[in-house]
Protein backbone atom coordinates (compact mmCIF):
# COMPACT_ATOMS: atom_id res chain seq x y z
CA UNK A 1 0.00 0.00 0.00
CA UNK A 2 3.02 2.25 -0.08
CA UNK A 3 2.33 3.25 -3.65
CA UNK A 4 -1.22 4.30 -2.73
CA UNK A 5 0.51 7.36 0.01
CA UNK A 6 2.88 8.06 -2.49
CA UNK A 7 -0.26 9.13 -4.45
CA UNK A 8 -1.55 10.44 -1.86
CA UNK A 9 1.36 12.77 -0.65
CA UNK A 10 1.54 13.41 -4.65
CA UNK A 11 -2.17 14.42 -5.45
CA UNK A 12 -4.37 15.19 -2.54
CA UNK A 13 -3.81 18.61 -3.47
CA UNK A 14 -4.29 18.13 -6.57
CA UNK A 15 -7.57 16.50 -5.99
CA UNK A 16 -8.93 19.36 -3.51
CA UNK A 17 -8.19 21.91 -6.72
CA UNK A 18 -11.57 19.62 -8.37
CA UNK A 19 -9.68 17.49 -10.74
CA UNK A 20 -10.18 13.71 -11.43
CA UNK A 21 -7.25 11.47 -10.09
CA UNK A 22 -7.02 7.66 -12.30
CA UNK A 23 -4.60 5.87 -11.37
CA UNK A 24 -3.67 3.33 -13.74
CA UNK A 25 -1.53 -0.33 -13.20
CA UNK A 26 -1.71 -3.93 -14.20
CA UNK A 27 -3.21 -4.56 -10.43
CA UNK A 28 -6.93 -5.25 -9.77
CA UNK A 29 -6.20 -2.75 -7.23
CA UNK A 30 -9.53 -3.53 -4.68
CA UNK A 31 -7.34 -3.27 -1.94
CA UNK A 32 -5.75 0.12 -2.99
CA UNK A 33 -9.23 1.57 -4.50
CA UNK A 34 -10.51 0.27 -0.47
CA UNK A 35 -7.85 2.16 1.36
CA UNK A 36 -8.74 5.39 -1.24
CA UNK A 37 -12.43 5.13 0.24
CA UNK A 38 -11.46 4.71 3.46
CA UNK A 39 -9.11 8.12 3.61
CA UNK A 40 -12.05 9.76 1.53
CA UNK A 41 -10.10 10.19 -1.68
CA UNK A 42 -12.18 9.94 -4.50
CA UNK A 43 -9.23 8.07 -6.82
CA UNK A 44 -10.33 5.75 -9.23
CA UNK A 45 -8.20 2.92 -9.75
CA UNK A 46 -8.29 1.43 -13.34
CA UNK A 47 -6.78 -2.42 -14.07
CA UNK A 48 -4.70 -2.41 -17.50
CA UNK A 49 -4.13 -6.06 -16.71
CA UNK A 50 -2.40 -7.15 -19.61
CA UNK A 51 -1.03 -3.32 -20.33
CA UNK A 52 -2.92 -2.73 -23.63
CA UNK A 53 -3.36 0.80 -22.85
CA UNK A 54 0.26 1.63 -21.11
CA UNK A 55 1.69 -0.07 -24.54
CA UNK A 56 -0.82 1.95 -26.82
CA UNK A 57 0.64 5.42 -25.02
CA UNK A 58 4.28 3.97 -24.91
CA UNK A 59 4.81 3.43 -21.49
CA UNK A 60 6.05 -0.10 -21.32
CA UNK A 61 9.41 -0.69 -19.31
CA UNK A 62 9.99 -4.04 -20.69
CA UNK A 63 10.66 -6.73 -18.23
CA UNK A 64 11.00 -3.92 -15.90
CA UNK A 65 9.36 -5.70 -13.45
CA UNK A 66 11.13 -8.06 -9.65
CA UNK A 67 10.58 -11.22 -11.41
CA UNK A 68 11.47 -9.63 -15.41
CA UNK A 69 7.47 -9.22 -16.64
CA UNK A 70 6.54 -5.62 -18.10
CA UNK A 71 5.71 -3.24 -16.26
CA UNK A 72 4.34 0.15 -16.60
CA UNK A 73 6.97 3.74 -16.60
CA UNK A 74 6.52 5.61 -13.75
CA UNK A 75 4.35 8.35 -15.53
CA UNK A 76 2.04 11.76 -14.29
CA UNK A 77 -0.49 13.42 -17.10
CA UNK A 78 -2.62 16.09 -16.47
CA UNK A 79 -5.12 16.55 -18.97
CA UNK A 80 -7.87 19.56 -19.41
CA UNK A 81 -11.47 19.65 -19.25
CA UNK A 82 -11.37 19.18 -23.20
CA UNK A 83 -9.72 16.21 -22.91
CA UNK A 84 -5.78 17.81 -24.31
CA UNK A 85 -2.68 17.25 -22.27
CA UNK A 86 -0.83 20.19 -20.60
CA UNK A 87 1.80 18.49 -18.87
CA UNK A 88 3.61 14.62 -18.45
CA UNK A 89 6.40 13.44 -16.44
CA UNK A 90 7.68 10.21 -16.80
CA UNK A 91 10.31 8.38 -14.87
CA UNK A 92 13.88 7.48 -16.28
CA UNK A 93 13.99 5.97 -12.67
CA UNK A 94 11.51 4.29 -10.90
CA UNK A 95 12.50 5.87 -7.92
CA UNK A 96 11.68 9.06 -9.05
CA UNK A 97 8.24 10.81 -9.12
CA UNK A 98 6.96 14.09 -10.34
CA UNK A 99 7.10 16.78 -7.44
CA UNK A 100 3.78 17.06 -5.97
CA UNK A 101 4.31 20.81 -6.38
CA UNK A 102 5.14 20.64 -9.95
CA UNK A 103 1.94 18.45 -10.53
CA UNK A 104 -0.44 21.06 -8.99
CA UNK A 105 1.00 24.08 -10.68
CA UNK A 106 0.10 22.28 -13.99
CA UNK A 107 -3.36 21.37 -12.83
CA UNK A 108 -3.53 25.11 -11.16
CA UNK A 109 -2.44 26.21 -14.70
CA UNK A 110 -5.27 24.75 -16.55
CA UNK B 1 41.90 13.12 13.07
CA UNK B 2 42.73 9.39 14.60
CA UNK B 3 42.09 6.42 12.65
CA UNK B 4 39.39 5.69 15.02
CA UNK B 5 37.71 8.50 14.90
CA UNK B 6 37.57 8.72 10.96
CA UNK B 7 36.14 4.94 11.44
CA UNK B 8 33.26 5.76 13.47
CA UNK B 9 32.39 9.39 11.64
CA UNK B 10 32.30 6.44 8.68
CA UNK B 11 29.90 4.56 9.64
CA UNK B 12 27.95 7.44 11.15
CA UNK B 13 28.30 9.03 7.72
CA UNK B 14 26.69 5.71 6.37
CA UNK B 15 24.07 5.07 9.13
CA UNK B 16 22.57 8.69 8.52
CA UNK B 17 22.51 8.03 4.60
CA UNK B 18 20.53 5.45 4.64
CA UNK B 19 17.90 6.48 7.67
CA UNK B 20 17.61 9.76 6.21
CA UNK B 21 16.88 8.14 2.79
CA UNK B 22 14.43 5.44 3.96
CA UNK B 23 12.77 7.60 7.23
CA UNK B 24 12.18 10.56 4.24
CA UNK B 25 11.05 8.47 1.30
CA UNK B 26 7.64 10.47 1.21
CA UNK B 27 9.66 14.09 0.88
CA UNK B 28 9.65 14.71 -2.82
CA UNK B 29 13.10 16.45 -2.08
CA UNK B 30 14.69 13.35 -0.78
CA UNK B 31 12.62 11.17 -2.82
CA UNK B 32 13.75 12.54 -6.11
CA UNK B 33 17.41 13.26 -5.21
CA UNK B 34 18.84 9.30 -4.60
CA UNK B 35 21.97 9.99 -6.16
CA UNK B 36 22.37 11.22 -2.57
CA UNK B 37 22.36 8.40 -1.03
CA UNK B 38 24.92 7.41 -3.75
CA UNK B 39 27.08 10.63 -2.74
CA UNK B 40 26.79 9.90 0.93
CA UNK B 41 28.07 6.06 0.99
CA UNK B 42 30.89 7.67 -1.01
CA UNK B 43 31.86 9.85 1.52
CA UNK B 44 31.80 7.01 4.15
CA UNK B 45 34.23 5.27 1.97
CA UNK B 46 36.42 7.83 1.44
CA UNK B 47 36.37 8.44 5.46
CA UNK B 48 37.06 4.95 5.91
CA UNK B 49 39.91 5.14 3.11
CA UNK B 50 41.34 7.99 5.48
CA UNK B 51 41.18 5.82 8.71
CA UNK B 52 42.99 3.44 6.76
CA UNK B 53 45.85 5.12 5.70
CA UNK B 54 46.09 6.96 9.05
CA UNK B 55 45.87 3.18 10.74
CA UNK B 56 45.97 0.01 9.58
CA UNK B 57 43.48 -1.44 12.36
CA UNK B 58 40.22 -3.10 12.29
CA UNK B 59 37.70 -0.03 12.88
CA UNK B 60 38.83 1.19 10.10
CA UNK B 61 38.51 -2.02 7.94
CA UNK B 62 35.51 -2.32 8.95
CA UNK B 63 34.38 0.74 8.09
CA UNK B 64 35.77 0.49 5.02
CA UNK B 65 34.33 -2.45 4.36
CA UNK B 66 30.79 -1.67 5.24
CA UNK B 67 30.82 1.60 3.51
CA UNK B 68 32.10 0.18 0.55
CA UNK B 69 29.47 -2.51 0.17
CA UNK B 70 26.71 0.30 0.78
CA UNK B 71 28.47 2.16 -1.86
CA UNK B 72 28.51 -0.87 -4.60
CA UNK B 73 25.16 -1.45 -3.92
CA UNK B 74 23.35 1.84 -3.47
CA UNK B 75 24.88 2.41 -6.95
CA UNK B 76 23.91 -0.23 -8.53
CA UNK B 77 20.30 -0.23 -7.37
CA UNK B 78 20.55 3.32 -8.24
CA UNK B 79 22.21 3.67 -11.89
CA UNK B 80 21.25 -0.18 -12.93
CA UNK B 81 18.07 -1.56 -11.06
CA UNK B 82 16.04 1.66 -11.12
CA UNK B 83 16.64 2.80 -14.64
CA UNK B 84 13.91 3.06 -16.63
CA UNK B 85 14.82 3.32 -20.56
CA UNK B 86 13.05 5.84 -22.78
CA UNK B 87 10.40 4.67 -24.85
CA UNK B 88 8.58 6.42 -27.66
CA UNK B 89 5.61 7.85 -25.79
CA UNK B 90 2.67 8.71 -27.60
CA UNK B 91 2.32 11.61 -25.43
CA UNK B 92 2.29 15.24 -26.35
CA UNK B 93 1.72 18.66 -25.30
CA UNK B 94 -0.95 20.73 -26.04
CA UNK B 95 -2.40 17.30 -28.07
CA UNK B 96 -5.54 15.01 -27.46
CA UNK B 97 -3.72 11.35 -26.09
CA UNK B 98 -5.68 8.25 -27.36
CA UNK B 99 -9.05 6.96 -24.99
CA UNK B 100 -9.21 4.31 -23.26
CA UNK B 101 -11.69 2.28 -21.17
CA UNK B 102 -10.61 -0.02 -18.06
CA UNK B 103 -12.16 -1.57 -15.40
CA UNK B 104 -11.94 0.02 -12.11
CA UNK B 105 -11.50 -1.53 -8.64
CA UNK B 106 -15.41 -3.22 -9.02
CA UNK B 107 -15.43 -3.61 -12.30
CA UNK B 108 -17.12 -0.47 -13.96
CA UNK B 109 -15.69 0.29 -17.11
CA UNK B 110 -13.75 3.95 -16.94
CA UNK B 111 -13.32 6.15 -19.84
CA UNK B 112 -11.16 8.98 -20.17
CA UNK B 113 -14.01 10.73 -22.47
CA UNK B 114 -16.15 10.39 -19.46
CA UNK B 115 -14.37 13.63 -17.88
CA UNK B 116 -14.32 15.23 -21.10
CA UNK B 117 -16.36 18.46 -20.71
CA UNK B 118 -16.62 17.76 -17.11
CA UNK B 119 -13.03 17.33 -15.09
CA UNK B 120 -9.57 17.81 -15.56
CA UNK B 121 -8.21 14.27 -15.20
CA UNK B 122 -4.59 13.63 -13.53
CA UNK B 123 -3.33 9.83 -14.53
CA UNK B 124 -1.33 8.19 -12.71
CA UNK B 125 0.62 5.16 -14.35
CA UNK B 126 2.16 3.44 -11.65
CA UNK B 127 3.25 -0.83 -10.99
CA UNK B 128 0.44 -1.76 -8.69
CA UNK B 129 1.49 -2.61 -5.13
CA UNK B 130 4.01 -4.97 -5.52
Amino acid sequence: MAELQGLGAELSDAEQAGVQIIAVSPDPNEQSQKMAEGLRLGYRFVADRDLAVTRRWGLVHAGGGPTGQHVPRPATVVIDRDGVVRWYSISTNYQVRPDPGDVLRAVRAL
Amino acid sequence: MTSGRLAVLSVTVAAATLVVYVGLFRVAAVRNHPEGYVIGFAAATALAGLALARARRGPAWLALGLSSLLLAGGAWVNFVVARVPATPTVLRVGERPPDFTLPDASGRPVSLADYRGAKPVVLVFYRGSW
